[in-house]
């Protein structure tokens, strides 16, 4: 759908000549002349203005009354005063009437220094108060939340932070009680606001009245530094500003308010905020260890390099995992050390698989790629197998925003319900394990061969609703966006389902390269998209390249380990016991290996009883190097604090174990790491880190990005998707990674409370049927294999299926998960 | 002079002081599989929500549901309207705490209104009102409020009891309509609005202008 | 003088379809559908009617702003009547329902609406059942679903009761409530003519203003616009309370003496006593006094005097009733409605009540009166609705004009309280610092 083009407007305010772009709010084009209009509740971010505080009443000639400058656009040729008796009466009015119930207990509140209630008063206010009636007190501060304080004393009603409730994260948990000057801000029934961006709000108030409880008299505004980096705790990347003081990060903010467009468009969610605590806790893993005996020994670097360089001796029988968290840089030189040292292909970063090269290719083909904010702005977006909230959080605000404010039509294919089903047109629930069987049936419903209707029974899915869907997609007009999770792919069906998917691209018009279209996908691991590009493949080596032997995905080394092929196992930020499916598997595995090598920052079991060496990995925020957003935008990781104790940069740590295993990588700064990696990946020829600066690069949208070699040409001719097992008393098993199952959420002092015990979401009807109530704890299972859980019901859940989460450290569903797909069949029963 | 107060319980507000409750979980949208509503009042929610091309509409009509059974908007209640119509009990919260006629704390289920405002207090509604209060006394059946202008300025002063317009009322009669409620009686039959015939001279009927409606 | 709106009213049964019709109803919406709808709405522009809600808006003219062609547009008749002194609308639609339904059909016609909603106030319980009653009975008879009286026009009509809240009677803060949310007045633009009820273009209108439309079909809008003065045509009901004998509503043609309707129709004050103020448009006008009772009750008349007809109710307060009583009153009312968006409105009408308050107690020195009367200036012109106005305006007003009455008031409760005035000037607020 067309976007709004900027087109330049010539206005007169205070005077001066102001080019303006034309619709911008007075307030925002008067800042393009420099021009300052104070504001307290005008916030754009949050939507079309409320005009509710009236701190930027101005004169504008030929309207009698004072209009509010936030909700009056720019014309050509207006004229607009700011500065005469009238407009300074306004604003003497209005900071006067704020200032009324305000406690002015600046010198011990949080927000003193930046607070925009401070300038304004200072900068517009008229200095006295004529109120001398006793102001109200209320207790203070009072928790709104674990996370979030609220000081109703200081509270402007501004609006910014129930909007943002209502109209941006739509929980519509944070609301006005009551009217008038009695009105506040509160929760029903006192219930705390805990929501997945509920944190924004912290940065939302111009005034101190939410303040962060982490972040509470911590700092003042002169103590510290802000420091601009990327949050790599999920793939969404989102661009964040560290708040440092004394090298330790104290806050994590939005970068410079309004974030990055393409990325964020200025927002965080609450791992992403307040996860930095994990950087500095005692739990982290801060220097290195080697086992010996039963038990881990902090060590020199010396005796921890020479262990891990020991691996040269596991030559042609080494295999890698690399996780999400990984750099480009560190994948590709752990990728060189492995197929160039060691002599092994066997590298993976996914969990469930890998993926031929030419699908890979085709995958990656720019002209199918989508942009995060093609989401904001296309006809229809499609979701399949996945739920943004979990999978990449500021991706569910953007699609909720595209939906809201530029009436994109939303639909959704999961076998779980997700967060986005009430703002979706089509809703359609398919068995778990069933993504590829649903495709197939939207490919058919869309004009390609085969029965449509057999390929909807056989995703346990009702044909009509397919066809609606394809109805819908194929006739809403021309910009469609499909966005589909890792787990599309995964188990040994993945490729056909990768391209049933690329078939409904082709037969939507999607690879014809046409801008706002495309495919978005999101994968498990932060750096995903990354990692892969940089080689950390079985089938692909850096740039998508045919590697010199093509190697074992991750269940095949798990197997191989088993068998005794692979002895040695490099675990580069990965920890296959809470990510990869066959979990017990994964044990032996780990028993067996002879050498395993992890670079954690947590003492997770894999690490605790597997690990033979143990390198302290490094906080993002210590980080130098590049990460790839799932949309192809190459993003800058810089150093914002020192590394704490004896950690030391991965790259470096992975160039010294190669060196001394004999193989010198040649590289001895990070700059030349990235130069190194650049250069090996021909579709980003040319590229420096000078044009990825702080916005970052889609080197899809560069002319290099042509050498992407080409890949397998849809339309494929589709198998007969399987039919989805038949529950028959039994329930299938769907599982899902939680937005908050992640070891930073569980050291993080002020996240610990959102790391929940496991829970199994089961529909009503099964629940009456098996006898079980909600919160009951249950044992889930098969084959001998049980997790404990607690019974959560869900309406929204359908008959026959059960879902767990994965990525717990506890009671993980990836035990239950066969190395097949994720559609075990599973018992449930009341815990013994 | 009496001051129509959102709360008869003192000047601060409920909730104004309060922390959030931690061990509590987030107030999301109710999950139907957990939450009972009894049959009657979903009827009635559903039927309000047909109503409106948007079903957030009925927010107000299944809040006067909701407190008709429960007798207040209580938590419980509120749950369950949220429930229904698949909001958040806190977008119900913002709505109930801003309109006077719903309760958001437990009170008597006869609701009495006594107009305070301008026209009413020019003719003793103020006294009025405090002998209201003292005919219901502690009765904990009474709902006794001052309200803003009613708009029967023409029965001065009045008071609207369960929903009747009840003018120009008199001291005495607080004690009679305390009385007749308790009886289960209409109260004050003589003094109901809806008996009045227009107070225009000028007007022409088939019956007269002194004609009773 | 014709009734037009009073016509009736009085007749037994006439909130029943069979009364009505019996009367003549409905006739006015069949000749409306012989015609086209933009010949309707020409008859409501000629007639110049302005809307009688409080504003004074041509109603034919807001009608013609609605966009024209096939999209959701709504009609909304405006019941929560809450403007205190105001009681007409009640007395329209308690004894004659369909005569406010037929306008509303009729209107719908013209502005090619096919969906109507009345809101009305919660309080009003009573005349809401009533309405219900005929509504029903309208669907039954065919003037309200599809295609009515075999016509092209559809019109479904849903009645809305309120829950309490003056606010609501704002147009944008009903459209809010309306939708299920806090009845927060809207910033306009946009209007409701083009964004309005679930954003889609919407004509609200006052219940008399509706109530109207029949009789402007029946006599030709040119006929209804040689009744009445000049920028004021036609009838108006005017509600009149307060001290006076006979209270009430009335028809009245605009351009009648204010004496006439306080003393003629209602009776003037009991007792004979003298006036001290008269509110001529509702609690939100500006106060008038006894030298203003030859004016003639029109729109422009009662403008140029300083006030406004506002919604068309006249509240008498006699020379026996103290001035700060009545600011008093009035401005803890506005405090108590003020839905509490706005900052100049939700700490103004607070700051108004607090002084009025020390006034009262006697804590206070005639400064305080400056101050008060800065403060409505720093309320007025600078809220997002009219509210604030509709305080800061009156209160303005009484200060202005019984200056001396508030001074005495100040100096007869400091003596009662016993406060000296060395203890007062402590709590004066000191000269500006500079910056």
């Amino acid at each position: 759908m067309p976007r709004p083009q900027p087109t330049p407007v010539t206005l007169t305010i205070d005077g001066r000549e102001v080019r303006a772009t034309e619709g911008a709010m007075l307030v925002d084009g008067a800042k393009q002349g420099d021009i300052e209009i104070p504001y307290f509740c005008y916030e754009p971010k949050l939507g079309p203005p409320v005009g509710a505080c009236r701190m930027c009443l101005v004169e504008i000639e030929g309207i009698p009354k004072l209009q509010t400058a936030c909700s009056t656009p720019v014309k050509d040729g207006m004229v607009v005063h700011t500065q005469t008796a009238r407009v300074k009466a306004a604003q003497e009015s209005v900071v006067e009437f704020l200032l009324i119930n305000h406690p002015l207990d600046c010198p011990v509140c949080d927000k003193g220094g930046e607070c925009p209630l401070q300038d304004i008063s200072y900068g517009w206010g008229g200095g006295t108060s004529r109120f001398i009636e006793p102001k109200r007190h209320f207790e203070k501060p009072l928790a709104l939340s674990p996370l979030i304080a609220i000081d109703r004393e200081r509270c402007i009603l501004c609006y910014r932070c129930v909007r943002f409730s209502q109209d941006v994260a739509e929980d519509h948990q944070l609301v006005l009680h009551e009217r008038g000057y009695h009105t506040y801000v509160g929760t029903f029934d006192g219930h705390p606001y805990v929501a997945p961006f509920s944190g924004n709000i912290i940065e939302l108030c111009p005034v101190g009245a939410l303040t962060s409880r982490p972040y509470r008299f911590r700092a003042r505004p002169w103590d510290i530094e802000g420091a601009g980096s990327v949050c790599t705790l999920c793939p969404a990347q989102c661009n964040v500003t560290l708040t440092v003081r004394d090298d330790r990060v104290l806050r994590v903010l939005t970068r410079d308010h309004d974030g990055n467009p393409g990325v964020d468009d200025g927002w965080l969610c609450d791992k992403g905020r307040f996860a930095y605590q994990s950087f500095h806790v005692e739990e982290r893993i801060v220097e290195p260890l080697v086992r010996e005996g039963d038990a881990l020994r902090a060590v020199s670097w010396e005796r921890a390099l020479d262990a891990a360089a020991a691996i040269a001796r596991h030559a042609g029988r080494a295999g890698a995992l690399v996780g999400g968290q990984a750099t480009n840089e560190e994948a590709f030189l752990l990728q060189r050390l492995f197929r160039e040292g060691l002599d092994s292909g066997d590298i993976d970063s996914r969990a469930g698989g890998g993926v031929p090269l030419e699908l890979e290719r085709a995958l990656a083909a720019p002209a199918l790629q989508a942009s995060v904010p093609d989401l904001e702005f296309a006809h229809s977006v499609l979701l399949v197998d996945c739920d943004p909230v979990d999978d990449a959080p500021i991706l569910d605000l953007r699609i909720r925003k595209g939906v809201r404010r530029h009436a994109v039509a939303l639909s959704v294919a999961s076998a779980r319900p997700t967060a986005l089903d009430a703002s979706a047109h089509h809703a359609l629930r398919h068995a778990p394990g069933a993504g590829e069987a649903f495709l197939a049936a939207l490919d058919a419903a869309l004009g390609g061969p085969g029965d449509a209707r057999a390929r909807a029974d056989a995703a346990g899915l009702d044909a009509e609703a397919v066809a609606s869907l394809a109805a819908s997609l194929r006739d809403g007009g021309e910009d469609v966006v499909i966005a589909y999770g890792e787990r599309l792919g995964a188990g040994p069906r993945g490729p056909h389902a990768l391209r049933a998917l690329l078939n409904v691209a082709h037969r939507l018009g999607l690879d014809t390269g046409r801008a706002g279209a495309g495919l978005l996908a999101v994968p498990a691991g932060a750096n995903g998209r990354g990692v892969r590009e940089a080689g950390a493949s079985p089938t692909a080596g850096p740039g998508l390249v045919e590697p010199a032997a093509r190697g074992r995905d991750a269940a095949a080394i798990a197997r191989a380990v088993e068998d005794g092929e692979i002895t040695a196992l490099w675990l580069l930020r990965a920890d296959p016991l809470r990510s990869h499916p066959d979990q017990a598997r994964w044990r032996a595995a780990l028993a067996r290996a002879g050498l395993v090598i992890t670079h954690e920052s947590v003492m997770t079991e894999a690490v605790r009883e597997h690990a033979t060496v143990v390198f302290p990995a490094e906080a993002y925020a210590e980080k130098a190097g590049t990460v790839t957003h799932p949309d192809g935008r190459l993003q800058r990781l810089r150093p914002a604090i020192g590394h704490a104790g004896d950690v030391r940069p991965e790259w470096q740590v992975i160039a010294e174990v190669a060196r001394r295993a004999g193989l010198d990588l040649g590289v001895s700064t990070p700059a030349e790491a990235t130069a190194q990696f650049v250069a090996a990946v021909p579709f980003f020829a040319g590229l420096t880190l000078e044009d990825i600066g702080g916005r970052g690069v889609r080197w899809n949208e560069r002319e290099a990005a042509t050498a992407v070699p080409a890949g397998a040409a849809a339309p494929f001719e589709l198998d007969d998707p399987p039919v989805a097992a038949g529950a028959n008393g039994s329930l299938r098993l769907g599982t899902f990674r939680s937005i908050w199952a992640s070891p930073e959420v569980e050291i993080s002092p002020a996240l610990k409370f959102l790391a929940r015990g496991p829970s199994a979401e089961l529909a009503p009807a099964d629940a009456r049927r098996l006898g079980l109530a909600d919160g009951e704890t249950v044992e889930v299972g098969s084959n001998g294999t049980r997790v404990r859980a607690s019974v959560a019901l869900r309406a929204s859940v359908p008959v026959g299926s059960v879902f767990l989460e994965t990525g717990l450290a506890e009671g993980s569903a990836t035990a239950l998960e066969g190395e097949d797909d994720g559609a075990a069949l599973v018992e449930i029963r009341p815990a013994s | 002079m009496t001051e129509v107060a959102r709360f008869t319980h003192g000047s601060r507000i409920p909730g104004w002081d309060d922390a959030a409750d931690l061990e509590k979980a987030p107030a999301g949208v109710p999950d139907p599989a957990i939450t009972e509503v009894p049959a009657e009042l979903r009827e009635a929610i559903e039927a309000a929500m047909a109503l409106y091309p948007d079903r957030r509409s009925a927010a107000i009509p299944a809040l006067h549901a909701a407190q008709e059974h429960h007798g207040w908007c209580s938590p419980e209640a509120i749950e369950q309207v949220a429930a229904v119509m698949r909001v958040t009990p806190g977008e119900l919260t913002a709505v109930a705490t801003f309109y006077d006629m719903f309760e958001t704390v437990p009170v008597g289920a006869h609701a009495v209104y006594v107009c305070t405002n301008i026209s009413c207090s020019l003719h003793g509604a103020d006294d009025l009102y405090e002998a209201m209060l003292a005919a219901a006394g502690d009765d904990a059946g009474f709902n006794v409020r001052s309200f803003e202008c009613l708009g029967a300025c023409d029965i001065a002063p009045m008071a609207s009891v369960d929903g009747v317009y009840l003018g120009p009322l008199e001291l005495a009669d607080a004690e009679r309509i305390v009385a007749d409620v308790r009886a289960g009686r209409p109260p004050v039959p003589e003094k109901e609005l809806v008996r009045r015939a227009c107070a225009d001279p000028g007007v022409t009927t088939a019956s007269g202008p002194d004609a009773e409606a | 003088m014709d009734k037009l709106l009073f016509r009736d009213i009085d007749e037994p049964g006439l909130n029943t379809l069979e009364i009505y019709e019996r009367r003549g109803g409905y006739q006015a919406l069949r000749d409306a559908l012989k015609r086209r709808p933009d010949e309707v709405l020409d008859q409501l522009l000629a007639s110049r009617l302005r809307g009688r809600g409080g504003a004074g808006f041509e109603m034919g003219k807001k009608a013609s702003f609605l966009p024209k062609g096939t999209m959701d547009k709504y009609l909304v008749c405006n019941a929560d009547e809450s403007e205190p002194g105001t009681f007409k609308d009640r007395e329209l639609m308690q004894k004659n329902p369909h005569q406010l339904i037929e306008g509303m059909i009729i209107a719908a016609y013209a502005a090619e609406v096919n969906r109507s909603f009345i809101y009305i106030r919660g309080e009003y319980a009573e005349q809401a059942d009533i309405l219900d009653a005929a509504i029903v009975e309208a669907e039954r008879a065919g003037y309200l679903g599809d295609r009515i009286l075999g016509s092209e026009l559809t019109l479904s009509l849903v009645l809305h009761r309120g829950a309490g809240a003056y606010i609501c009677g704002e147009e944008t803060g009903l459209l809010d409530s309306l939708e299920g949310k806090r009845g927060n007045p809207r910033l306009k633009p946009p209007f409701p003519a083009n964004q309005g009820l679930y954003q889609g273009p919407t004509l609200i209108n006052n219940v008399e203003t509706l109530s109207t439309v029949p009789a402007i079909v029946r006599m030709g809008g040119d006929a209804y616009a040689a009744i009445g003065v000049e920028n004021s045509s036609g009838t108006k009901l005017v509600s009149i309370s307060g001290h006076v004998r006979r209270p009430g509503n009335y028809e009245v043609v605009l351009g009648t003496s204010s004496r006439e309707l306080i003393y003629d129709l209602a009776g003037g004050p009991p007792e004979d006593r003298g006036i001290k103020l008269w509110f001529p448009g509702g609690s939100s006008s500006p106060v008038l006094t006894a030298d203003d009772l030859d004016l003639s009750y029109d729109f422009d008349t009662l403008a140029k005097a300083g006030s406004m007809l506002g919604s068309g109710a006249i509240i008498v307060v006699d020379d026996a009733t103290p001035v700060v009583d009545v600011a008093l009153k009035l401005a803890k009312f506005y405090r108590h409605e003020s839905c509490g968006k706005c900052t100049p409105c939700r700490e103004g009408t607070n700051w108004t009540v607090r002084m009025l308050e020390r006034i009262d107690a006697g804590e206070a020195t005639p400064m305080d009166l400056d101050i008060m009367a800065s403060v409505q200036d720093q309320i007025i012109g600078h809220c997002l609705c009219v509210l604030g106005d509709a305080m800061a305006m009156p209160i303005s007003s009484m200060v202005a004009k019984f200056r001396p009455e508030f001074e005495a008031h100040i100096e007869a409760a400091r003596e009662r309280h016993g406060l000296s005035a060395a203890i007062l000037s402590a709590a004066v607020p000191q000269p500006a610092l500079a910056r």
